[in-house]
């Protein structure tokens, strides 16, 4: 998000930043044109200036020794403005041709400066007056011929000119509206990609607090990317740990509940077993019982000694006995318990069979704080259940390394038939079994035991065949 | 009685800030409050519309160091200068010798001053000329030609000429030639023979010698016959009833515009190196021609009139 807003701001200033150079740049140029105008105006009224001067003059002279004539003074000074106005004209053209243009008229005026004054001040014979008078008057029509051919020349290009000069400003201002009417759209469209940006996966999240304030902790936010991304992952996780958290307290309400009720009824049942289970003994030690008693009479002990497990098992699974941590070198509880398995390796369901046990045992392995007994539980549940996995044999390794924190690891891996994966999510819960004459308690009670040493257990598939079952102890240490 | 070392320290000091006083240019800008009109006729020594594109740098430069608002009358003959020199309302004009002391004469105007050439020279002198191959070499030969001069007041322009050909004999100058005319200006006249409008000229050297710099056709073509004796430049004079405190402010101020670099650059554009004190005294040759001629600066009456 932080990318996009600093890409957004970019772009945004960018374009605002070229958005202001073309309307600088086109303010520029429509002044540029306008002053060119202008000049040219101002060339343009310089010249008609210069030919009301010229036509001013003229009718000065024209009107000389009669009652209309001008005094002196007003004389020279029209021509001294018509000539001062020449020289301001030529101050404005730069092209060759008009420059040229500009100094043939300031000639022209120069030399009827001269014929006039020369009229104005020569005193002489009448003919050689009006030889003078006629020369000044010649080059004083000349002047304004010469200004009228300009000025008519000039005008019909002044006005093309100034055509397309109004046509070139109008279009500038035209697009000059357009940009002006299209910045604030622009920003409104920017602003809102903006506070959707923000917005939407703010009500996404707002959305996810309230699903699970209202107990829906399944619930996992979607589609969020970069740092709402971010925040929706950690929320995920949050709302899974949640549940988690949750599950694990139900859990434990209920094997509290279950606890509770299995000490009760093993309490209420453990009595009359007792004397069941002390009745059938002592009828099986008379003489007396027939041979097909004694068979019934042994099933029913079997049975009672089953019920007597089961009570035991679920006992240990709903109240576990709180684990007596010593500390404990692992390697030989394991190795104790194998020698215990041994026996059972050998002979399988069918007959003999023959079972390799692997023993890979870390000899570096740090000790830790456990409970053996339960540990030994746990290890000859797992043992059995890897044997019962291999009726005609195979190879049983067991593992253990240390974990780079300081924890433990122990691995016991068969080459059995294994187990899929429906039964592998299930084989920790209670009651699940996939053994015809199972309780479905033994993996819970040991999953029960590795956790009340504050470790996990877990079931894969091993590659080589079989099923491995994984458990982390954590450090020794204060627990 | 011995002079103590502290006392010739101190009349040292007091000599020095008196030295720096009068060294100190003097201050020529009248009091706030009088800045009033002041007029300056010009004769037409050259194309009346030059003279006033030549002389207004200097207004200009008056106008700014007097306080005064000056300005510039171009006038259409030297006897227009000298005879409406009161009714125009002009304070004062810058006349030509012949002109100065007419205009004294009539009006009572008095000298101020005039300007010096870059050669440090305030004199002029006149010239007569003609076209060269006219085989005019002589007066004699002038019979029957036609004869430019330049202004019945003008002093290189007429006077001067005239007493030029009564050394030669001729004292009916309109009937000894076929057609004499006053062209107005020096320029006009010089231009007049070149053109060919007329066979002999009159003007003074400082215009004839400024013209041939810029059109070598006068070099080339015209031939001086003869140059009279040095006479005062035009000068600046003013009405003799002006203020005391206006006259001695223009009069300082051109005095000392050579000092300043302005001033220094208007009066290069003028042909000028500065402006010099002039006296009554350089005029009196002027009297002297007029009598020559039986004239007196009373009496005088401008030909044609």
């Amino acid at each position: 998000m932080k990318r996009r807003i600093i890409i957004g701001l970019a772009c945004f200033t960018l374009i605002f930043f070229l958005g202001g150079i073309y309307i600088i740049n086109a303010i520029q140029k429509t002044t540029s044109t306008l002053n060119d105008l202008i000049k040219l105006h101002q060339v343009e009224i310089l010249r008609e200036q210069l030919l009301s001067d010229a036509k001013l003059t003229l009718s000065d002279f024209a009107f000389q020794n009669t009652r209309y004539a001008s005094k002196s003074d007003t004389v020279v000074a029209n021509v001294v403005h018509m000539a001062g106005v020449a020289k301001r004209c030529s101050t404005c053209h730069h092209s060759a041709e008009t420059t040229g243009k500009i100094a043939e008229l300031r000639t022209r005026i120069q030399s009827y400066e001269e014929a006039l004054s020369r009229v104005l001040t020569v005193r002489a014979s009448p003919s050689r007056l009006i030889y003078e008078e006629d020369g000044a008057f010649r080059a004083g029509r000349e002047l304004i011929n010469q200004l009228d051919s300009m000025t008519l020349l000039t005008r019909s290009r002044l006005e093309k000119k100034t055509a397309s000069s109004l046509k070139r400003i109008g279009e500038m201002k035209s697009l000059l509206f357009i940009l002006i009417a299209a910045g604030p759209v622009f920003a409104v469209g920017l602003a809102v990609i903006f506070i959707q940006g923000f917005t939407k996966p703010l009500n996404e999240i707002l959305r996810a607090t309230r699903k699970v304030k209202n107990g829906d902790l399944e619930f996992r936010i979607q589609g969020l990317r970069d740092e709402f991304g971010e925040v929706a992952a950690s929320f995920n996780e949050m709302a899974k740990s949640l549940n988690e958290h949750m599950q694990n307290l139900q859990r434990a309400e209920q094997m509290k509940v279950v606890g509770e009720i299995a000490a009760g009824l093993v309490h209420e049942i453990k009595n009359p077993l007792t004397g069941i289970k002390a009745s059938m003994q002592v009828l099986l030690e008379q003489e007396s019982c027939e041979e097909e008693d004694r068979v019934v009479l042994s099933k029913v002990l079997d049975a009672v000694m089953g019920i007597e497990g089961l009570m035991k098992s679920l006992l240990n699974f709903a109240k576990p006995p709180k684990p007596r941590l010593v500390p404990v070198d692992m390697n030989m509880v394991l190795e104790s318990t194998v020698a215990f398995s041994l026996p059972y390796a050998s002979v399988g369901p069918n007959g003999p069979r023959d079972v390799i046990v692997v023993k890979d045992f870390d000899p570096h392995l740090p000790s830790t704080l456990a409970d053996p007994g339960q540990m030994q539980q746990v290890f000859l549940n797992l043992f059995m259940n890897a044997l019962e996995a291999m009726p005609g044999g195979g190879t049983l390794t067991v593992r253990t390394s240390a974990e780079p924190g300081g924890g433990l690891r122990i691995e016991i891996r068969d080459t059995g038939k294994g187990i899929d994966r429906n039964a592998r999510e299930k084989l920790f819960v209670p009651f699940f079994t996939t053994k015809h004459k199972g309780t479905g308690l033994g993996l819970a009670v040991t999953k029960r035991f590795v956790e009340a040493h504050g470790g996990t257990i877990s079931a894969d598939e091993n590659p080589a065949g079989g099923t491995i079952f994984r458990i982390l102890l954590p450090p020794a240490g204060p627990r | 009685m011995g002079v103590r070392p502290t006392q010739v320290v101190f009349i040292v000091f007091v000599l020095g800030i008196a030295v720096l006083a009068a060294g100190a240019r003097a201050d020529t800008r009248l009091p706030e409050g009088t800045r009033r009109p002041f007029t300056i006729g010009l004769t037409p020594e050259q194309n009346v519309f030059k003279q006033m594109e030549r002389y207004a740098p200097l207004a200009e430069y008056l106008s700014e160091k007097t306080g005064l608002d000056v300005r510039l009358k171009v006038f259409m003959s030297y006897g227009k200068v000298i005879d409406d020199f009161v009714s125009s309302g002009v304070d004062g004009a810058f006349f030509g010798s012949l002109a100065y002391v007419l205009a004294r004469e009539r009006t009572g105007v008095r000298v101020l001053v005039r300007p010096e050439d870059r050669n440090g020279s305030s004199l002029y002198h006149g010239l007569v000329f003609v076209r060269k191959g006219s085989g005019i070499r002589h007066v004699t030969e002038m019979r029957g030609k036609r004869f430019a001069f330049v202004d019945p007041a003008s002093t290189a322009g007429f006077l001067l000429p005239l007493i030029y050909l009564r050394s030669h004999g001729v004292k009916d100058y309109k009937g000894y030639f076929a057609e004499t005319y006053f062209a107005g200006t020096h320029e006009d006249a010089i231009y007049d023979v070149l053109n060919g409008k007329a066979d002999i000229g009159a003007a003074k050297n400082t215009i004839f010698w400024r013209l041939a710099g810029a059109d070598p056709r006068i070099s080339r073509e015209l031939k001086i016959l003869t140059r009279s004796p040095d006479m005062p430049e035009t000068a600046l004079a003013v009405r003799k009833d002006l203020d005391h405190q206006v006259g001695t402010a223009i009069r300082d101020t051109l005095l000392q515009m050579h000092n300043d670099p302005l001033g220094l650059t208007i009066l290069r554009d003028l042909g000028a190196r500065r402006f010099v004190l002039t006296t009554e005294a350089y005029y009196e040759p002027v009297v002297g021609y007029l009598r020559q001629i039986g004239c007196s600066p009373k009496n005088y009456r401008y030909p044609g009139e």
